[in-house]
């Protein structure tokens, strides 16, 4: 500190003070030093801060390295009626073969992404992870999960293989019923 | 015949240059300027006191388990480095390698068995550590913000632990992950699955899931990103958290334990280092015991299109993986953890009780003790059910039973507020009708301004519980059990979210008395759904499938 914090005896007889002289004249807008110093620091972390959140789009790949989401799935003819898990292992779909056609339906439970099993005994698709338990086509009867399976794009190949493609997926009722999401193909 | 005289040898050497050098200071005279400048003179050990209270050192008073969980991090980190020697992060070769650790590569094993066990050891010192802590009281004024660090670390410590399970690369690793991921995918505005996602414009290429994911799926990205995160990222954030976690309590005086009048300090070498050390050799004796008599877990190698069945979680997550049964994503996945986290770092603010700090004081501070340990055992309690009672399907298999027994399929379950063909009942009446119930359950102690017989209030609300029940059962509506239940889990809410409360919180100001109260609703908000659940298969309270709100 530069002065006493209290003067315990001022001066009884001050000197006359001189005339009040105009203080110089400063440019009305001036800032202080210290506000000046305040703002310049603070711009320069707003543009620090700025720059670090736009750098969070470094996270978000552009180009992802994934297996292709379309794959032939053999003849049709080849399905029996009922559930198909051939091709569980290697694409995560179940084809499954009604008296009037075939559908596609994506093995990953809408409630958390683990792929269920099929229990032809009690006819349901029942998940390991919470239990969730969906029907043949694809309802949720039990269990936690919030929306019935995704049923994928199918289509007949001219040659009449089944040509599955995961990356287009339907589960409203009414509509995944329909053409891309099911092959009319009744039973011979 | 010449013969070796040790002292004049030990003598040489510590009067010799080099030994100077490292290691200042005379003659050990063990005087009480010795055993300050020990801990002064050391970087490693100035972080103490040079002199602290007996009562701070007692096992019994602290359990050691700050400086045990922080032995087990050192543990982790010198037996992780060590196995980044042979460890890569790729798709193809990850899980080569944990089994040349396993098969080809001396200690492999033992380190690897070291690394795992270490990791579950500090989860359960970390949560000891915050218990102990609670029970005396030692995060009140001025701790705050240290306890709030300590939060932090526990959040980080179990953060460790879930990005170290992807690395091996087998069927645990994948599906733990793939759940907790898809867990960020139903993030509220930022997941594309949560409530509210849609109308933020997220997808499965844009949101918070696919950021952690590196893509839409597990895959080598994530294993990149997670190993990144495990062996770097995270140890550093929680390095930084320590110092000043340390730093705290440094400077608090270490201890929290009250002052007695005829109480002498005693010096901090030898009396609390030598404590530490033991704490620490007992800590490393015990994990490499038990690294050599076990083996961690591993499992066949990750396939991304088929999960093990049952599926569990690791063992201090599978109490939220329990939850997960009775709750949507959002909620048991997102929003519970995180009213745990915040409402663990609003303890010290919402207490205002100025007793029982530094010492165990069960009966001054019933309230704060009963819920806070509440929930630990409801979390341990969960963890029990989806660790032993779990079978096939994640249906319920008491521990005596068989898994090769089918279970039946469950009943179907319905909603109660929700569109058309969808809820029993409207949205429109839902939301006036939850909105109104929980804000009557928040607002009741404090409108009731007299206290009311505990004993009494009970006793009618059980008598009340019991009579709808045995109605019901009348009517063939449910059986026992369903009534059972429903008298346990409401006896248990009405008592922890009403009767308990209303003795102690009724003074509290406003906003400290509505943040506490809403951590207590929100408990017996769990309590009660599951009782919904387990009784009358209701899935939700209310649905609202356009914006993927479900409750």
């Amino acid at each position: 500190m530069s002065e006493p914090a209290n003067n315990p005896t001022p001066n009884p007889n001050p000197a006359p003070a001189a005339a009040p002289k105009p203080a110089p004249a400063k440019p009305a807008a001036a800032m202080s030093r210290g506000d000046f110093l305040w703002l310049g620091w603070s711009a320069l972390a707003a543009f620090f801060a700025a720059s670090a959140a736009a750098g969070a789009r470094f996270f978000f790949p552009n180009v992802i390295y994934e297996p292709s989401q379309k794959f032939n799935a053999g003849p049709a003819a080849s399905y029996d009626q009922g559930v198909s898990t051939k091709w569980l292992n290697e694409q995560r779909m179940w084809i499954i073969r009604t008296p009037s056609g075939i559908y596609a339906m994506w093995a990953r439970c809408t409630h958390l992404g683990c792929t269920p099993n099929w229990w032809g005994d009690q006819n349901r698709f029942k998940c390991p992870c919470h239990g969730s338990n969906y029907t043949i086509a694809g309802d949720v009867i039990a269990g936690p999960a919030p929306r019935p399976l995704w049923r994928a794009k199918v289509e007949l190949s001219p040659l009449g293989d089944l040509i599955v493609d995961k990356s287009v997926l339907e589960d409203m009722p009414g509509k995944r019923e329909l053409e891309p999401f099911f092959v009319k193909y009744p039973a011979a | 015949m010449p013969t070796l005289d040790i002292e004049k040898l030990k003598k040489e050497v510590i009067d010799s240059q080099i030994w100077r050098s490292v290691f200042r200071g005379g003659v050990w005279k063990d005087t009480p300027r010795d055993r300050a400048a020990h801990i002064i003179g050391n970087v490693w050990l100035h972080l103490h006191p040079v002199k602290a209270r007996p009562r701070a050192m007692k096992w019994a008073y602290s359990w050691g388990m700050g400086g045990i969980s922080f032995a087990l991090y050192l543990l982790l980190t010198i037996s992780g480095v060590a196995l980044m020697f042979y460890y890569r992060p790729t798709v193809g070769l990850a899980y080569r390698d944990i089994k040349d650790l396993e098969f080809a590569i001396t200690l492999g094993k033992f380190l690897r068995n070291s690394h795992r066990w270490a990791a579950q050891a500090m989860v359960v010192a970390v949560i000891a550590h915050m218990v102990r802590v609670f029970l005396t009281g030692a995060y009140k004024k001025p701790r705050e913000f240290n306890w709030g660090v300590g939060v932090l670390l526990l959040t980080l410590t179990l953060f460790l632990s879930f990005t170290g399970y992807l690395l091996p690369w087998d069927q645990l690793a994948i599906w733990a992950v793939t759940v907790g991921t898809n867990m960020a995918g139903a993030t509220p505005f930022l997941g594309n699955e949560g409530p509210f996602g849609g109308l933020m414009g997220m997808h499965i290429n844009n949101d918070v899931r696919f950021t952690l994911l590196g893509g839409t799926m597990v895959g080598e990205n994530t294993l990149i990103r997670f190993y990144v995160m495990h062996c770097v990222a995270v140890p550093l954030v929680v390095g930084i958290l320590l110092i000043l976690h340390f730093w705290r309590i440094r400077k608090d005086s270490f201890s929290a334990a009250p002052y007695k009048a005829d109480e002498e300090k005693v010096d901090v070498w030898p009396h609390l280092v030598k404590r530490e050390y033991i704490g620490a050799a007992g800590t490393t004796l015990f994990i490499m015991i038990w690294s050599i008599l076990q083996n961690a877990p591993l499992e066949s190698i990750a396939n991304p299109n088929v999960t093990p069945n049952p599926s569990k979680a690791p063992w201090y997550f599978v109490g939220l993986q329990e939850l997960l049964v009775y709750f949507d994503p959002w909620i048991a996945g997102v929003l519970l953890p995180g009213l745990i986290i915040v409402g663990l770092i609003a303890i010290p603010y919402i207490d205002t009780n100025p007793k029982g700090v530094g010492y165990y004081a069960w009966k001054e501070r019933k309230f704060a003790n009963t819920m806070f340990m509440l929930g630990i055992v409801m979390w341990f309690v969960l963890i029990y059910i989806g660790a032993e009672c779990r079978g096939p399907n994640y249906a319920f298999y008491p521990p005596w039973e068989s898994w090769y027994i089918l279970k039946a399929a469950p009943p179907p379950t319905w909603s109660v507020f929700g569109p058309a063909h969808v809820g029993a009942l409207p949205i429109a009446l839902g939301i006036p009708v939850i909105g109104g119930l929980f804000a009557a359950s928040m607002l009741l102690p404090k409108l009731i301004q007299k206290e009311l017989n505990g004993k009494a209030l009970m006793g009618g609300f059980c008598a009340a519980v019991i009579a709808v029940a045995l109605v019901g059962m009348g009517l063939h509506k449910f059986g026992p059990v369903s009534g059972a239940f429903m008298l346990f889990f409401g006896a248990l809410a009405f008592y922890f979210g009403f009767v308990m409360p209303q003795r102690h919180i009724r003074g509290l100001d406003w906003p400290r008395y509505l943040v506490t109260m809403g951590l207590v609703v929100c408990t017996m908000a769990i309590l009660l759904k599951m009782c919904a659940r387990l009784t009358f298969n209701i899935k939700y309270v209310l649905t609202i499938p356009t914006i993927s709100l479900n409750i």
